[in-house]
């Protein structure tokens, strides 16, 4: 593609951004080495090399996320100083990141506004102003969907979209596009740059970031190579050859001496044929040998990590057969992958592969434990001798069995993730990016290991992005891309870093045309209706039962009866999920009303009147949320123990303050009439429910700060993208669901004319959990909302009385109310893979 | 557990040794403070008592820890004992021979406890909603099985019948109560179970990072179940043994070990040097709660200082484990 006419007047005038001399170091490495690049108006310019060159850094110092040690940089002519991603927004520089960080339960307009939204007066969102802005920023790149949209219903091409029209809505001078096209398939990638052009021809800068080398050149104007943190050259892409910049990419010298060895390759002892994984693995065929290293080159989102994890099966596999050594293997989890023979090194050392709290033994002989036991009982002896062995082995500094992992270098600890797997009968290890992040010593020590595991006769398969190493330590190549094998290289002489590069970055395979795009899988239209509407059909259905077994359920009388008993559970419920949507977790929260049932029957009693009472029982519910909030975002403990010792204070304060006696109220007409009176044949207890729920729904869904608690709640990481930090927005959470719950108190104050002597926080907590989660789950992304919760805690009273009515004990009613939870619950989780963890500590 | 490991490596310095000891002393000062107000509470007899009744919540305690330390919580514990407790109430009124008042409640805890290791574990509800929820459907079943709770009234029995049951909670092997003894046990059987055995260094895999576990091969669903089956098993324990010892049973009468049993395991994690939770700490937590509330009740003091004092306990001792963490 030669320049276009726009883009070379472009380059002639003032640089759109401009960095001169940028310097970064960190502790050990030089990140950044006097790096000076200009970047035209109106062009797109691509910064390409190789992980580590240092384009990652020089990002990250772009949008404020890092201070350069020296250096300046110029937005439009005018110097700046970026001290964080806002401001780094507010001089016009905006990124969009791989990753695409958008909260999936909002819809487009929020996502794309979200930190930047139009408000009225009174922070109310202007939502029809902020249809219209989103909607021409998606015209902009060319959206075929509705900005009503959730986002969770987007393919990853279209959430890239919505990534890039709400970065547009910024007014950037540059637009960072990091790794765009990573997790795109080719149809789906030549779309968007047709974008990307469309956008450039709008007069957009586009810096664009990218490992593939043709699509960069096809895309744009003009090309900077950073190597080992140097700017190696700035080109315009008509100026060079593919090969060119290949070479400018990878070459450096090879400083390394690598400790290959020719072993004898026996027979096949791995064979894969046809493995699939949904988008990630599209057909893999691979044949591995006892005593070979096979490599396997490829970029990121080539799908060589989820070839990995489907290996042993941490990813379900979709097709396609798999042997070792002659026999099927088809584990459903990695301990059955285990059985089978494999061994998995995984990429993410810290996250994936060590437990870094536990000690260097623990870790070593964590996957045969049983090795060392019989009936369950260690033979401790015989386990350290094997741990003291491998330190040994392995040469591991220091050479201590004590240590905690976390406290040793990379390469040591890379070392344990591949000793771990020494004692046991891998017969095939899966190395993934071993030396990611690993001093050169160590990378010696673990090349050693693979060429002593395949010389023992096990088939090492090497997947890496360092081509270098790739090309010096395997046997056989293979070069993966977007999920398929594009490339075998079986002459070890051929498999150079410039010819693993040239095939990894996509050149000429040619079969690239016809690609089926797998659709997104969505399930059928019933199953989707079943998802929606399930509860409320549910609990209609339950709700039909009772009237056709006990028919007085329907009359008036009893219908208005449930609303009234119904409405306190549904103020604490309302409470509690204010709390809930961005506050974390609330143990505290009956406890809190309970209390504030006895502060405003004590009020009273005292003689202060009903205002001093609601004062009082409000301003109770907003301190103890205040409390919460300050344990929580000051004190760092997690929520779940922060409430939990909050509840025991509270039930504590609240036996003192009622000596153990009830607080029985009489004659305050006025006051009962809150939780008692009737406005026409309507108890008015509901009539307020019915206002407290519309305030606290408007507040939630049509002000700023009740859109940004939502995202707080939902992605924390994606709202402090946007600037928007959780602690104003979590304390705002828990003392506004802190005052409802006080006021609650107040409410069942009057309801049960003054409060009971027991402190039963907890008996609160578990109807107003129910409540809430059942409630979360008749909503449209199975969000939390208050009006949701409104419905189903009056649904648990009409179920309670309804019980009654048909003859059933009311025993049997905290026992129902747990089920509901549990089940509204496990309504939300079909899908999840994970294990109830929480965070207790 | 990880969260509030301290990062500094120790060399055993007088203000190390202060830092990593002075939990301990705190504890100590209050008991001590105790003492001095109220001599009788140092008294022999009152200690042998409380070390006697310290029992109960010393089994439940340590169940709860072993889910905690995975990174779990098991809100059913108190629950499952007071049921457990009551089932072997009415069988002994049924007049049931001694193994199926002792064996039919152990069942119980473990059919609860795998309940509530397969939602967690396998479903993968939130240990605090699964187990809460269990809480509220083990209560119902007590209070449809009491007809709404009644209590269950033991020592109206013939004493012939009883004895054998209340001797785990009522009789003496040489000077030491059979109380006590059990407790050892159950001590020596979990130091053993969390030292020397291959599930517990998968649990502490599971609680240090879960999905590196997984990945390692580790069954971290059944060893996560694992944790809820011990936790109920020791919850029916402790529950039988306070029927035994108090030869009533009452519907929801064992619900305040509930608080006594958080408290008894947060303030364990402060005698680790890394802020784990352990069994020997969850036994000196407990052992301390229970002389605090004895101490409070010989005050005077009753349920609300003893709620609001275990409350705080907690904070203070996430409080500290997060000034370790900012050193």
């Amino acid at each position: 593609m030669s320049l276009t006419g726009s883009a070379s007047e472009a380059v002639r005038a003032a640089p759109a951004v401009e960095c001169r001399s940028i310097r970064k170091t960190f502790p050990g490495v030089t990140a950044l080495d006097d790096v000076s690049l200009s970047v035209a108006r109106g062009e797109i310019h691509a910064l390409l090399g190789q992980n580590g060159a240092g384009k990652s850094t020089l990002v990250k110092v772009l949008t404020g996320i890092y201070q350069p040690d020296s250096g300046q940089i110029f937005v439009g002519g005018r110097e700046v100083r970026l001290r964080d991603g806002r401001d780094a927004e507010a001089n016009g520089i905006a990124i969009v990141h791989q990753d695409q960080q958008l909260v999936a339960q909002f819809d487009v307009v929020s996502n794309a506004l979200l930190g930047n939204e139009t408000v009225t007066a009174g922070g109310f969102l202007d939502r029809a102003a902020m249809r219209r802005s989103v909607q021409s920023a998606l015209d902009r790149v060319a959206a075929t969907f509705s900005p009503d949209t959730l986002v969770r219903d987007l393919s990853v091409a279209q959430r890239a979209q919505v990534a890039i029209a709400a970065a547009l809505l910024r007014n950037p001078t540059a637009l960072i596009l990091d790794e765009p096209t990573a997790s795109l398939s080719e149809t789906e990638a030549e779309q968007l740059f047709g974008i990307v052009r469309a956008l450039r021809d709008q007069g957009v800068t586009i810096i664009y970031i990218s490992h593939y080398i043709d699509e960069v050149l096809n895309l744009v104007d003009r090309v900077t190579v950073l190597r080992d943190g140097r700017l190696v050259a700035t080109a315009a892409v008509g100026e060079v050859s593919r090969a060119e910049v290949v070479r400018m990419i990878v070459g450096r010298e090879v400083a390394q001496l690598y400790p290959k060895e020719s072993v004898p390759i026996g027979e096949p002892l791995l064979e894969v044929r046809g493995l699939t994984e949904g988008r990630a693995l599209r057909g893999i065929d691979l044949t591995v040998r006892r005593g070979e290293i096979l490599g396997i080159a490829g970029l990121v989102g080539a799908g060589r990590s989820e070839l990995a994890m489907t290996l042993v099966g941490a990813l379900p596999r979709t097709g396609g057969t798999v042997t070792v050594a002659g026999k099927p293997s088809r584990p459903s989890d990695p301990r059955h992958a285990k059985r089978d023979g494999f061994a998995l090194i995984p990429e993410d050392r810290r996250h994936e592969g060590l437990i870094t709290d536990l000690s260097v033994r623990e870790n070593l002989t964590l996957p045969n434990i049983s090795r060392w036991a019989r009936f369950g009982l260690l033979n401790l002896g015989r386990e350290k001798a094997a741990a003291e062995e491998l330190v040994g082995r392995l040469n591991i500094q220091p050479p201590s069995l004590k240590p905690r992992t976390r406290n040793l270098s990379g390469g040591n600890q890379q070392k344990i993730v591949v000793g771990r797997w020494l004692t046991g009968d891998a017969k095939v290890f899966l190395f993934d990016e071993p030396t990611t992040g690993v001093d050169v010593g160590s990378k010696i020590e673990i090349y050693r290991q693979m060429v002593e595991l395949a010389r023992a006769g096990a088939a090492v398969i090497f997947i890496s992005s360092d081509f270098e190493e790739v090309s010096a330590m395997c046997d056989r190549t293979v070069v993966m891309r977007r999920g398929r094998i594009v490339h075998e290289i079986t002459d070890r002489s051929e498999a150079t870093p410039e010819t693993l590069l040239y095939w990894a970055s996509g050149s000429g395979d040619g079969s690239t045309a016809a690609e089926p795009v797998p659709t997104q899988s969505r399930q059928s239209a019933a199953t989707d209706f079943l998802a929606r509407w399930g509860t409320v059909i549910g609990m209609l259905a339950v709700l039909a039962i009772i009237a056709a077994m006990a028919p007085q359920f329907l009359s008036i009388n009893n219908v208005f009866d449930v609303l009234k008993q119904g409405s306190v559970l549904a103020f604490i419920a309302l409470g509690l999920t204010v709390v809930l949507i961005a506050g974390g977790f609330d143990m505290s929260a009956g406890a809190t009303s309970q209390f504030a049932a006895n502060v405003a029957a004590g009020t009273l009693i005292g003689g202060s009147g009903a205002a001093a009472a609601v004062a009082l029982g409000g301003g109770l519910g907003l301190a103890v949320g205040a409390v919460n909030a300050a344990l929580i975002l000051l004190l760092r403990i997690p929520a779940f123990v922060a409430t939990l010792g909050m509840m025991f204070v509270i039930m504590g304060a609240t036996l003192l303050y009622n000596g153990g006696q009830a607080l029985t109220l009489s004659n305050q007409p006025g006051f009962f009439f809150i939780g008692q009176g009737y406005v026409g044949p309507v108890p008015f207890v509901f009539i307020l429910l019915v206002a407290v729920t519309f305030v606290l729904n408007v507040i939630l869904r049509r002000t700023r700060l009740g859109l940004r608690m939502y995202a707080v709640g939902q992605n924390e990481a994606a709202a402090m993208l946007r600037g928007i930090g959780r602690s104003r927005y979590a304390f705002a959470s828990c003392a506004l669901g802190g005052l409802v719950l006080g006021l609650a108190g107040v409410v069942l104050a009057s309801y049960s004319y003054g409060a009971s002597a027991l402190a039963s926080g907890v008996d609160f907590l578990i109807s107003a959990l129910a409540a809430t989660f059942l409630g979360s789950t008749m909503s449209r992304a199975g969000e939390l909302t208050v009006v949701g919760t409104v419905i189903a805690a009056i649904f648990l009273a009409s179920l309670s009385n309804g019980l009654i009515l048909m003859g059933i004990s009311n025993q049997a009613l905290p026992g129902v109310q747990g089920i509901v939870l549990v089940l509204s619950i496990s309504l939300g989780l079909l899908r999840r893979r994970s294990i109830g963890q929480i965070l207790i500590f | 557990m990880n969260a509030i490991a301290s990062r500094r490596q120790s060399h055993g310095g007088i203000a190390d040794q202060l830092r990593d000891f002075g939990p301990a002393f705190g504890m100590l000062a209050v008991l001590v403070l105790f003492a001095i107000i109220k001599p009788s509470f140092a008294s022999p007899a009152n200690i042998a008592n409380v070390l006697h009744q310290s029992v109960v919540l010393v089994i439940m305690a340590f169940g709860l820890g072993i889910v905690m330390a995975m990174r779990g919580v098991d809100l059913s514990v108190a629950q499952i004992a007071d049921c457990a407790g009551l089932i072997a109430a009415v069988l002994m009124l049924h007049r049931e021979p001694l193994w199926v008042v002792l064996l039919v409640p152990l069942a119980f805890g473990l059919v609860v406890g795998l309940v509530n290791g397969l939602l967690a574990a396998y479903a993968g509800i939130p240990a605090i909603i699964g187990t809460l929820g269990m809480m509220f459907v083990i209560r119902s079943g007590e209070l449809l099985m009491t007809n709404g709770a009644e209590p269950q009234i033991l020592f109206t029995l013939p004493r012939g019948f009883t004895k054998p049951f209340f001797f785990i909670g009522q009789g003496w092997i040489g000077p030491v109560s059979a109380l006590i003894l059990l407790g050892l046990a159950v001590l020596a059987i979990m130091i053993v179970v969390t030292g020397y055995t291959s599930f517990a260094r998968r649990a502490r895999a599971v609680g240090g990072n879960f999905r590196a576990a997984y990945l390692a091969g580790v069954d971290v669903r059944g060893v996560f179940a694992g944790g809820f089956v011990l936790s109920g098993v020791l919850a029916s324990i402790a529950g039988v043994a306070l029927v035994s010892r108090t030869s009533i049973a009452m519907p929801r009468g064992a619900e305040p070990y509930l608080l006594d049993a958080f408290a008894a395991v947060y303030l364990g994690t402060l005698l680790s040097r890394r802020g784990e939770i352990t069994i020997l700490g969850t036994l000196v937590g407990a052992l301390f709660i229970t002389f605090l509330g004895n101490g409070l009740t010989l005050l005077g003091l009753g349920a609300p200082y003893r709620y609001a004092l275990n409350g705080g306990f907690i904070l203070l001792a996430m409080a500290v484990g997060a000034l370790k963490k900012n050193q």
